[in-house]
């Protein structure tokens, strides 16, 4: 049971793909990532209030490993740790990759995936709302994160946002197909 | 009739707006708006720059200011009126007799809205604050049905605007101390009620148990979807009964009413949720702007199912009072 | 300090559906035994029960006024038809004080002295102030407020007095939906009064079996019990002028003899807490609102 994904999951080969140790350098990328977002667009972590300094657990049910990001503007960090060992966090969430990256664009809505389960959160409610309420508001598009501008950054979002719904309409459709849903 | 839409944050503005939406209300990123929760509501930068927005596009801001003021600190809620007149807002709404004596004394230009947490239900409180404040429109406790609304309507002068849409209290608003009796917080002395720190979601080998403070509001089965440990929406054992004894969790949907609110003679239709996201509220807003228009137009109930039944609100819905099956 | 005059207590409206025996009974006792200086009566739940309370006040008043007590009419906290507004105005009327629960009683009584009461949102000194000059000679904040916050409304607004609720049930919550006749599956057009099956209301506890809360008609209380027990220090640095009882099925007169032992520095707070705890009371003890934190807290061990 255990190795079989569950609704809008990744394959389980995904996971075998990428070890913790694989993939632990990205944490530096996307760390860069973000403070470059806030260099960007200062104002946008102003909404966090005293959750800047939170240390939030990312945890695709997906993947072997998870994130751990501490959303503090200029000061942001992001690292890759093993999903059992994650160390002290005041929230975690936990739901498909797709998913979760469907929360950061706002083409998914968090309240409906939280109430059926396919999300689930523990620690601090109100910092997951404070963050939740953040992204809301900053309208991130992908090109957000890699810094791109004018048509690069609308080519990139549309690249990324369409391959995001091909993966995700791919992986509806085996589940329909493996009556799953 | 006028559409009255919520936003939590300036994107959902923006959403609101492009969605159809006649009037959006928001408040300050403080105490002196009931949907104080962490991360929403406005700055006063924000608030200026959404107006300016919103009136580019035509519509209308309403700044809810709509708290009671906290002994000691009545200072910010007067500021919180005099930056919203200053942001260029088109109304406040406010429902603490403090903060409506600063507006009619202080803002006599600025067209005040009585909050539902005042809960004013009768010609004699309406005609109170209408002669006292010069208030121009009442939001109308979410406790009357359409007949006891056309009844009201027919003894007053004043501008009416019932919810149709979205999150229901079932308790008297503005007289309720039930979040604060568990938690310490509710919405008249914070402006929040079953505050998200309060909340605990426990797995245990039943399921999962929805706790506020501690206490046990809800329970479900694995895999069962989960709601908001909301007070009122609990499942609660009394005489030996145990029941959604409050109020099921539901959610209002008034839709098939809006010809009836008209004729009851409503004058702005509001939907609930600013604490809910762009995408809530551009669908829903979408949906009651066509069937809002399709009533002005004269369609037929069938049209109007039509447009409402695409609403992706998931849950249960009910017309609340408005059907006088409560009496 | 310059000792300040005694004081006061007064007894609540009963909140409950007591049959017209029960309330004669009730207030006969109170009349001729209780140390109570103030009795609010009427009907402030359900206006759908004054027609069984009515015929019980003439005698009552006159009984109580007789034991020197001051009678005070409470008006309902939810009016809603012609009849029950139509209650409202008369009892606005009358030559004695009147505690308004609604601001509809406002347009009746404006101007005239008045008690505002328990149910109308009284947050801060500037609402205070605003109805003072309505009328209002005493006021009775919500039951969230803590005593730090009546105490700095009290302090900045000394022309009216401040009664805080001491004694009882909580009242949480009003509603336009019935939920005893709910629970019974039942229209509140056609409740069949089954409320009156429940003199202190009806316990509600979570699934877990927590005590919780109790149901009184349209009426949320809190299921555990008010026992508000200071030093009688606090209440005079804080302007409190009177503590409020809420009648309960319990020994008021009991109750109120051992508040007036607290007021007069007779017993100790913890002694009179214990003397309440022997009574039977309907819940545990609380008194977390008027401390500052949640309402259920249970008072801290001194």
């Amino acid at each position: 049971m255990a190795d079989q994904p569950r609704e809008g999951e990744l394959p389980t080969f995904v996971r075998v793909l990428f070890p913790p140790v694989a993939i632990a350098p990205a944490g530096l990328l996307l760390t860069h990532c973000v403070r470059t977002l806030a260099r960007r667009q200062p104002n946008l972590f102003d909404r966090l209030g005293e959750w800047r300094s939170a240390r939030y657990l990312v945890a695709p049910s997906d993947l072997a490993f998870a994130f751990i990001v501490v959303p503090d503007g200029e000061k942001s960090i992001v690292h890759v740790v093993g999903k059992n060992s994650p160390g002290s966090v005041d929230v975690a969430i936990t739901g498909p990759l797709l998913t979760l990256l469907g929360l950061l664009d706002g083409t998914l809505d968090g309240d409906a995936l939280f109430f059926h389960r396919i999300i689930s959160i523990s620690g601090r409610t109100e910092a997951i709302l404070a963050l939740r309420n953040t992204i809301e508001d900053a309208e991130l598009r992908p090109a957000d994160f890699f810094g791109l501008h004018g048509i690069v950054a609308r080519l990139a979002d549309a690249g990324i946002l369409n391959g995001l719904s091909v993966v995700r309409w791919l992986i509806a459709g085996r589940a329909h197909a493996t009556g799953k849903l | 009739m006028e559409l009255v839409c919520p936003a939590g944050t300036p994107a959902a503005l923006r959403a609101a707006v492009s969605a159809g939406a006649d009037a959006i209300y928001c408040g300050f990123r403080d105490e002196t708006n009931a949907r104080n929760f962490p991360g929403l509501n406005f700055s006063a930068a924000e608030l200026a720059e959404g107006v300016r927005f919103a009136h580019a596009h035509g519509a209308r801001v309403l700044v809810a200011i709509n708290t009671f003021a906290q002994t000691g600190r009545v200072g910010q809620w007067r500021k919180a009126v005099d930056e919203a007149a200053g942001c260029g807002a088109d109304a406040v709404i406010a429902a603490d007799l403090a903060v409506l004596d600063h507006v009619a004394k202080n803002h006599t230009g600025l067209r005040l809205h009585l909050s539902v947490q005042a809960a004013a239900a009768t010609p004699e409180a309406i005609g109170f604050y209408v002669e006292t404040f010069g208030v121009r429109r009442v939001v109308l406790p979410r406790i009357l049905s359409v007949q006891e609304i056309a009844a009201l309507n027919r003894s007053i002068d004043v501008e009416t605007e019932a919810f149709v849409f979205g999150g229901l209290c079932v308790m008297v608003e503005g007289r309720c101390h039930l979040s604060s009796y568990a938690t310490g917080r509710s919405p008249n002395l914070s402006g929040v009620c079953s505050p998200p720190e309060m909340v605990s979601y426990d797995e245990d080998e039943e399921g999962t148990a929805a706790r506020l403070a501690g206490f046990t509001i809800d329970r479900y089965a694995p895999g069962q979807p989960t709601g908001y440990p909301t007070l009122c929406k609990g499942r609660f054992t009394a005489g030996e009964k145990t029941s959604y004894l409050f109020e099921d969790p539901v959610s209002l949907n008034a839709g098939n009413l809006i010809s009836s609110l008209k004729a009851a003679g409503v004058t702005a239709l509001k939907i609930e949720g600013r604490q809910r996201g762009k995408r809530y509220v551009t669908e829903v807003v979408r949906a009651f702007r066509k069937a809002v228009d399709a009533v002005e137009a004269g369609s037929d109930a069938g049209e109007i199912d039509r447009i409402l039944s695409g609403m992706s609100e998931g849950g249960r819905q009910t017309a609340g009072a408005y059907r006088k099956t409560w009496r | 300090m310059i000792p300040a005059s005694p004081i006061e207590l007064a007894l609540g409206p009963v909140f409950f559906h007591w049959s017209a025996d029960r309330l004669t009974n009730f207030y006969r006792r109170i009349a001729d035994e209780a140390p109570i200086d103030r009795v609010y009566i009427g009907e402030v739940v359900c206006g759908k029960r004054m027609p069984f309370s009515d015929p019980v006040w003439p005698e009552t008043i006159e009984r109580l006024e007789r034991g020197g007590k001051q009678v005070v009419f409470s008006t309902l906290a939810t009016p809603s038809t012609a009849r029950e507004r139509k209650s409202v105005e008369e009892l606005c009327a009358d030559g004695r004080l009147v505690e308004i629960n609604d601001l509809t009683a406002l347009r009746f009584r404006s101007g005239q002295p008045f008690v505002a009461g328990p149910f109308l949102n009284i947050y801060n000194e500037a609402t205070a102030r605003f109805l003072v000059g309505s009328g209002a000679q005493t006021i009775c904040p919500p039951v969230e407020l803590s005593l730090a916050a009546i105490g700095t409304m009290a302090r900045t607004c000394f022309s009216a007095e401040f009664e805080v609720f001491a004694f009882g049930r909580l009242p949480l919550a009003l509603s336009g939906r019935c939920y005893h006749a709910r629970l019974h599956g039942l229209h509140k057009d056609s409740c069949q009064f089954t409320c009156e099956q429940d003199a202190d209301g009806l316990a509600v506890d979570t699934i877990d079996g927590q005590e919780f809360l109790a149901i009184n008609g349209v009426q949320t209380l809190s299921h555990q019990v008010q026992t508000f027990c200071p030093q009688p220090s606090e209440l005079v640095s804080n302007n409190i002028r009177r503590l409020r009882l809420s009648p309960q099925t319990v020994d008021m007169v009991a109750v109120a003899r051992a508040y007036r032992r607290l007021l007069d520095g007779q017993e100790p707070p913890e002694t009179v807490r214990f003397v309440l705890s022997s009574l039977g009371l309907p819940g545990m003890q609380i008194d977390g609102y008027l401390r500052g934190g949640p309402g259920c807290q249970a008072p801290s061990p001194i």
